[in-house]
């Protein structure tokens, strides 16, 4: 476990180093990410000056959705520093037959898969989007409750989880399938559905989307549970969400592993 | 031209029986690598070529068969230095991908070191090797002494284990000044000689080496054989080299597996093939004036002049005979005999397989 | 994309050119075709953002009492992006700077200053071979998703309605084509234009209609006493690449003003089609200047 999280540090290590190198880079990608998100929170402040709230009687008015706007950037932050890096090149490593080098270390090719590319800059964003939470939750009618601090770390470990639990099953895809046209757009299109709170997807289309989206594939469980926790009030089915949520991390996790170990045993590897 | 070795089927369940069971303590006299009847088949998507065919990709795909290894046996025992030499697409890299864990056969079994390599089991992956030529396994943007020091982590080598073989081995090639620039910055004869060291550094008892000397100029050639032959024998490593260059071969191994058509077509030391595969040797004539034409047709062999050297195939039966008749026949300068070259042999091999199988394939 | 502006520079001749179109044409489709299973799913998903973008409108809606927004009833909302879309499809120029500030850099460019062919021609011509590729291949997914969402639509416009509209989408492409070939004629000047693409597009991102009607920021108020921002924006070319053909069609924009709106815009494509070429001799100048 140790030798994994030392591993872990070395690769980081490797990839600020790196970062730093090419510091004007670094500090544009930074300023790209932090750009795109203005231009989002913008949008957002416009659609704010024509309604109170999102959705009627939904408890979305404006603190507690640029709460959830927070929680968003924060999650998206983590799993585009420490996942999609590596998730990108994976594309690479299977075309350039690199993967076979993975294959043949006695280290855990899912965890060397995952890990060994960190994209620093993608963390601006995460800054950000605690700024934005400690200005939304200040300017709350109600504080949330101390029990509410407690479950919004470990629902954001949630949340990250089933996305990294999707991260890998593209990744599995990309290794089985030998190449991925563009894993990011894939992945944009995914995550564009968990933008906003999902309480918008009602009607005689919304509903059978919101229910696709939170038992089948559980993205819209990402954001919502956890920003739902420290924006809204925790009423008993808050409770079942939360609970669902942690076992839907879980399953995901279990789910995607064994998905990736699959797609190893089926790997072709490229042509010398 | 079947294997030399044959393997009883008592050997075949003793091998699966080995991998089945896990890792072992090897006795001595166990095969370090085993391998019987091992096949690989892919199924392979044509690419359509012109516009009408793009269309028809949209709804229906050709697709064929490819065999690359197909129906493989072999045994290796410790400390041997095995050269697999084939043409590409031949199947070696494939047969070493497998034997390496990387892609899991279609049938067959195979063992390495009491395990099977496909299960990718750790305590297998730290007691081996893998080099491929022309193939990155350093990190990139980092100097190859972050990517050593990794290894040693990844590998679990105990620190002052690891210090003093990566210092004997680095000085062995003679790259010490060059461990602390970034990889990518090197020429692919430095970066190799990195690599060998990388791979060596956890001590591995059997090496897999998939043609390393593959682009590189001669001197490095000889710098790595060189460095191969001193490790090899002084570790008693197990090693198994892929190369479709004689000279490899010719300087490292003693054993030589010929494999062609995913097929293994010899298997045995190299002075067996010689004396196996030729019939005739070379017989070099250096005479001191342009040869008269008709004389040499007059000695009846099969010749090629050029100038006043003339070269001779002589049956090895007659060469005895031969010889001083045409040293008597005067102004013979220099005279030398030779065995018909590795590569001429090796390549008749091959084509003598592709015959065969284009029989095989034209027969209903 | 393999085509563009580093494929083999043809010779002169008036057949030539209409060979290049052929041949651009062929292997544009055959590019696509190899990649069987993304090419209608891709299309197909590119719509996927807007049916977020409807749920949150809907349920801005149903919290206010309000029927419109701007001018915008829900409906109109859905068959407004569903219009830019359209007009983003004659509008985008994927890669047409970046290309060009590329093949300043490695040198690739030199074959143009050398060989009898107009560079900013060549540019025009191949993409208006991708572009009608993209139509051909990407007519049935749209056509499909309009079909499906007819309801969204009000009832159809009178000719001279259609006429400007067709007139801006015409407009939209020579524009988007001008701006971004001028963007990328600065790398003549600067080595990296990237920072000055991710500008360019941020700025687009909120400004050409993307996300929202333009009609939206008229209850803002810009710097300028008396002027709303939705004023300024009416006079920068950005919302022309996708809001002003997707709002002449809604019939948002009438008369007197649509008249207006059409002459800026013809009035930027002639400023950008002479910046393009201003920059194309001072850059061509300067790069021989320097040797290549």
């Amino acid at each position: 476990m140790t030798r994994y999280l030392s591993i872990l540090g070395t690769f980081a290590r490797a990839c600020l180093v790196r970062d730093l190198t090419f510091r004007a880079n670094f500090i544009l990608e930074c300023l790209t990410s932090l750009g795109w998100m203005s231009m989002n929170l913008a949008f957002y402040l416009l659609v704010f000056t024509f309604t109170p709230e999102i959705g009627r009687n939904t408890g979305w008015t404006r603190e507690p959705f640029f709460a959830f706007v927070a929680t968003g950037l924060i999650i998206n932050a983590i799993v585009q520093a420490l996942f999609i890096p590596s998730a990108e090149e994976l594309t690479e490593l299977v075309r350039t037959g690199g993967l076979d080098a993975v294959l043949v270390k006695p280290l855990d090719a899912q965890f060397l898969l995952s890990l060994h590319r960190v994209d620093f800059s993608a963390l601006a964003n995460g800054i950000v989007g605690i700024a934005l939470l400690a200005w939304a939750v200040a300017r709350f009618a109600v504080p949330p409750p101390p029990v509410a601090w407690v479950l919004y770390p470990l629902l954001i470990v949630c949340g990250v989880a089933i996305l990294y639990a999707l991260v890998i099953m593209l990744a599995a895809a990309t290794i089985h399938l030998g190449r991925n046209q563009s894993l990011y757009d894939f992945w944009f299109y995914i995550t564009n559905f968990s933008r906003y709170p999902a309480e918008i997807y009602s009607g005689p289309w919304g509903s059978p989307l919101r229910a696709l989206c939170t038992f089948v594939i559980p993205i819209l469980l990402v954001v919502n549970v956890p920003a739902r926790a420290i924006a809204q009030p925790l009423t008993g089915a808050a409770w079942w969400a939360i609970g669902g949520t942690v076992l839907a991390a879980v399953a995901a996790l279990i789910v995607s592993r064994l998905v990736f170990q699959r797609s190893l045993t089926r790997y072709r590897s490229a042509s010398s | 031209m079947a294997a030399v070795f044959t393997y009883t089927h008592q050997m075949h369940n003793a091998a699966v029986a080995v991998g089945k069971a896990g890792p072992l303590t090897q006795p001595v006299t166990q095969p370090v690598i085993q391998v019987a009847g091992l096949a690989k088949e892919y199924r392979v998507f044509d690419k359509p070529e012109g516009l009408s065919a793009s269309v028809r990709a949209l709804f229906h795909r050709q697709s064929r068969l490819v065999e690359a290894v197909r129906g493989v046996d072999l045994e290796v025992g410790r400390g041997e230095f095995v050269a697999l030499l084939g043409p590409n697409g031949a199947g070696k890299t494939t047969l070493l991908k497998i034997l390496s864990g990387i892609i899991t056969p279609t049938r067959g079994a195979a063992t390495v070191l009491g395990h099977v390599p496909w299960e990718r089991a750790d305590d297998f992956r730290r007691r081996f090797a893998l080099v491929m030529g022309q193939r990155n396994q350093l990190w990139w943007d980092l100097p190859a002494a972050e990517s050593f020091r990794l290894h040693q982590e990844i590998y679990r080598i105990e620190p002052t284990r690891f210090a003093r073989t990566r210092d004997e081995l680095v000085d062995l090639l003679g790259v010490r000044k060059l461990i602390l620039q970034p990889v990518r910055e090197l020429s692919l004869g430095e970066r190799m000689k990195l690599e060998l060291v990388a791979s060596l550094l956890h001590e591995p008892e059997v090496l897999f080496l998939d043609e390393p000397t593959i682009g590189l100029d001669v001197v490095a050639q000889h710098t790595i054989h060189a460095f191969l032959r001193h490790v090899q024998e002084e570790r008693r490593m197990t090693v198994i080299l892929t190369t479709h260059y004689m000279k490899d071969v010719a300087a490292l191994c003693k054993r030589l597996v010929v494999i062609t058509g995913g097929e293994i077509l010899y298997d045995g030391s190299l002075a067996e093939i010689v004396d196996r595969f030729t019939t005739h040797k070379i017989v070099t004539l250096d005479l001191d004036a342009e040869p008269d034409p008709a004389r040499i047709a007059r000695l009846g062999f099969p010749c090629e002049v050029r100038g006043p050297r003339v070269v001779l195939r002589i049956d090895r039966t007659r060469i005895a005979d031969a010889l001083p008749e045409l040293l008597r026949d005067a102004g013979v300068l220099d005279v030398s005999v030779e065995d018909v070259p590795l590569e001429e042999i090796v390549a008749e091999l091959f084509r003598s397989a592709a015959r065969r199988s284009q029989a095989e394939e034209a027969t209903p | 994309m393999s085509v563009g502006p580093d494929a083999p520079a043809p010779g002169a001749g008036p057949f030539a050119g209409l060979r290049i179109w052929w041949t651009m044409l062929v292997i544009s489709i055959e590019e696509r075709l190899v990649y069987r299973g993304d090419f209608a799913l891709g299309t197909l998903m590119r719509f996927l953002p807007i049916v977020t973008q409807v749920f949150l409108w809907t349920a801005v809606f149903s919290a206010t009492s309000r029927g419109d927004i701007a001018g915008y009833s829900r409906n109109d909302i859905v068959a407004y992006y569903l219009l830019t879309m359209l007009s983003r499809a004659f509008s985008s120029m994927p890669g047409l700077a970046t290309g060009i500030a590329r093949s300043i850099r490695d040198g690739s460019i030199k074959k143009f200053l050398v060989q009898p062919v107009d560079y900013v021609s060549f540019l025009f011509a191949s993409r208006i071979a991708h572009k009608l590729v993209y139509y051909v291949v990407a007519a049935a997914p749209f056509a499909l998703v309009f079909f499906v969402c007819r309801s969204f639509f009000p009832p159809l416009p009178d000719a001279m309605t259609v006429a400007a509209f067709g007139a801006a989408l015409g407009l939209s492409f020579l524009l988007g084509f001008f701006l971004e070939a001028t963007l990328g004629m600065l790398g003549f000047w600067f080595l990296e234009i990237s920072s000055l693409v991710f500008g360019y597009m941020l700025v687009q991102y909120l400004l050409s209609g993307h996300m929202f009607p333009i009609d939206m920021l008229a209850g803002i108020p810009s710097g300028i006493p008396g002027t709303s921002l939705a004023d300024v924006v009416s006079w920068l070319p950005f919302q022309f690449t996708a809001y002003f053909p997707a709002a002449v069609w809604l019939g948002k924009i009438q008369g007197a003003e649509l008249g207006r709106m059409l002459l800026v815009e013809a009035g930027w494509v002639v400023v950008l089609a002479i910046g393009c070429r201003f920059a194309w001799r001072r850059g061509t100048r300067r790069y021989s200047a320097f040797g290549g």
